[in-house]
């Protein structure tokens, strides 16, 4: 009485299956969710309800299962549902489906042999969203929208490591923005974070879907440019020139020009690590301050 | 069967586990190619009893690896309980991932590669933790629950471990065994954590599977 009342109330799905997949019994949580009640399923094989779920992965759980009499774990990671139902609420704007972990487990007789087996079905699409907005938090710079430095040097130690087993080609954009100071100074903050925003707008329109953009620092940005020779990179360097120099800049009614200094770095057979790159880069970036910014360069041209 | 704790069993309990384990690999082996539709080789394992903290030197000198390794970790409960190590050397997940998604099924689905290895390490892990200990406790007439497995170390490097994957006075009944799936040579060793509760009566079921040949 007292089982069956928790089994019921529960804030969990509860299914139990036979070895043919007959459900035998399905909780008020499953019909709730489902919207498939309990007098509809039970004794009918489940795959009818959810063809989806007949495939060799969950089959092969469901053997281990009635063979070993272990639990399968159906992490949320991979799997990220089971059963298709709708999300509670304003998730549902975030997530198709529910999010779901779910366990399943082996039920025995009285003679200790293994008969049935259950599942159980948890929400987990709260906590699955924290997970992505924590992940967004220290991978994305707040102001700009594009990645911070924190993620460029995780991705640039991959990229890196892709290209020198793959022989594949990789270049690195440093890029400043010239005279930035002047602009906070003269048009005041406000006008600095939008110039901030509108450039990497702009450079978020030139560069290809592969490519990352990053605020490196506070008017310093970084662009990793995947599978780029150092001639291609070049182009794309001086074409993100041009779009930042080509048209004014208008906040609040005050039109302005700002333009940008680049250092192309490309990687060889001597930079080993991610420092090597971006101190190449950067020695390049200062070229381009050099030659009178809003210039392009790289370490030997 | 080493001697590095010589008074935790007799030489004749030393006998009967290592034939338990025999038998409880033997089965786990034919049921594993039939419930993952792969052919599965546990080689007949080696096991030694040693103390939690002579874990990392005896690893170390086992895998005879410089390189770095993957740790599943697995709590079991039952009269015999404690933890499960199951431990692959690194890039042993791209060949599981390969093995175990022969169908594709999982690469469609979009995920980051390196969490789809990890979780397959894990699933595999799971699969073969119980397949392993689940067989063991049909021998011994236990039944056994789990938590979820977890990657408890990635990339881990065995030289520059200095401290014990588990407490110092724990018991370890280290198993080790070759995995081999089909053709693929994947080796992996299995360790089992447990204390001096267990033990106890682990030593009374061994004498109790003896009796029931006698």
């Amino acid at each position: 009485m007292i089982f069956s009342q928790i089994f019921e109330t529960i804030n969990t799905g509860l299914v139990v299956l036979d070895k043919e997949m007959t459900v035998r019994h399905w909780n008020r949580w499953m019909a709730l969710h489902s919207e498939i009640s309990s007098d509809e399923i039970t004794g009918k094989n489940l795959f009818e309800f959810f063809p989806e779920l007949d495939r060799p992965h969950f089959l092969r759980n469901c053997r281990s299962v009635l063979t070993f009499g272990h639990f399968c774990f159906f992490s949320q990671k991979l799997h990220q549902y089971l059963f298709p139902m709708l999300p509670a609420g304003s998730l549902a704007e975030e997530f198709q489906f529910m999010q779901q972990s779910c366990t399943m487990g082996p039920l025995r007789n009285d003679h200790g042999e293994i008969e049935n087996l259950y599942l159980s079905v948890q929400d987990v699409s709260e906590v699955v969203s924290y997970q992505k907005k924590l992940v967004h938090m220290n991978q994305i710079d707040h102001l700009t929208g594009v990645y911070n430095r924190n993620f460029m040097e995780t991705q640039l130690q991959k990229e890196i490591e892709r290209c020198q087993r793959f022989k594949h080609d990789l270049s690195l954009l440093m890029i400043d923005i010239d005279l930035f100071k002047n602009i906070n100074d003269t048009y005041g903050h406000q006008c600095g974070d939008f110039v901030l925003k509108k450039i990497t707008q702009r450079i978020t329109d030139k560069i290809r879907k592969t490519d990352f953009l990053i605020r490196y620092g506070g008017d310093e940005f970084c662009c990793i440019l995947t599978e780029t020779p150092t001639n291609s990179a070049f182009k794309v360097a001086e074409q993100l020139r041009q779009v930042i120099c080509s048209e004014p800049f208008v906040f609040k009614e005050t039109s302005f020009e700002t333009t940008i200094s680049l250092g192309v770095a490309s990687l060889n057979e001597n930079d080993v690590d991610v420092e090597s790159l971006l101190r190449k880069a950067d020695t390049a970036l200062y070229k381009a301050k050099q030659n009178g910014r809003n210039t392009v360069a790289n370490t030997t041209r | 069967m080493s001697d590095i704790v010589p008074e935790l069993f007799t030489d004749e309990e030393k006998d009967i586990l290592q034939e338990v384990m025999n038998i409880a690999f033997g089965q786990a082996s034919a049921d594993l190619a039939e419930v993952i539709d792969i052919f599965v080789i546990l080689s007949v394992p080696e096991i030694h009893v040693l103390k939690g903290h002579q874990l990392p030197g005896y690893l170390c000198e086992e895998l005879q690896s410089s390189g770095t390794v993957n740790i599943i970790e697995q709590g079991f409960l039952g009269k015999f309980s404690g933890q499960a190590l199951l431990i692959f050397p690194t890039g042993a997940e791209k060949e599981l991932l390969t093995l175990f998604n022969q169908d594709q099924e999982l690469t469609t689905l979009d995920i980051d590669i390196d969490i789809l290895e990890q979780e397959t390490l894990v699933e595999v892990g799971n699969i073969l933790i119980g397949a392993c200990i689940g067989k063991i406790a049909e021998l011994l007439s236990d039944v056994v629950t789990y938590d979820p497995p977890r990657l408890i170390a990635k990339d881990y490097c065995l030289e520059d471990c200095q401290q014990s994957p588990v407490p110092a006075e724990s018991f370890a009944i280290s198993i080790r065994t070759v995995f081999r799936f089909d053709q693929q040579n994947v080796e992996g060793y299995l360790f089992l954590i447990t204390n001096q509760h267990s033990i106890d009566w682990l030593k009374k079921a061994l004498s109790t599977f003896l009796e029931s040949f006698e």
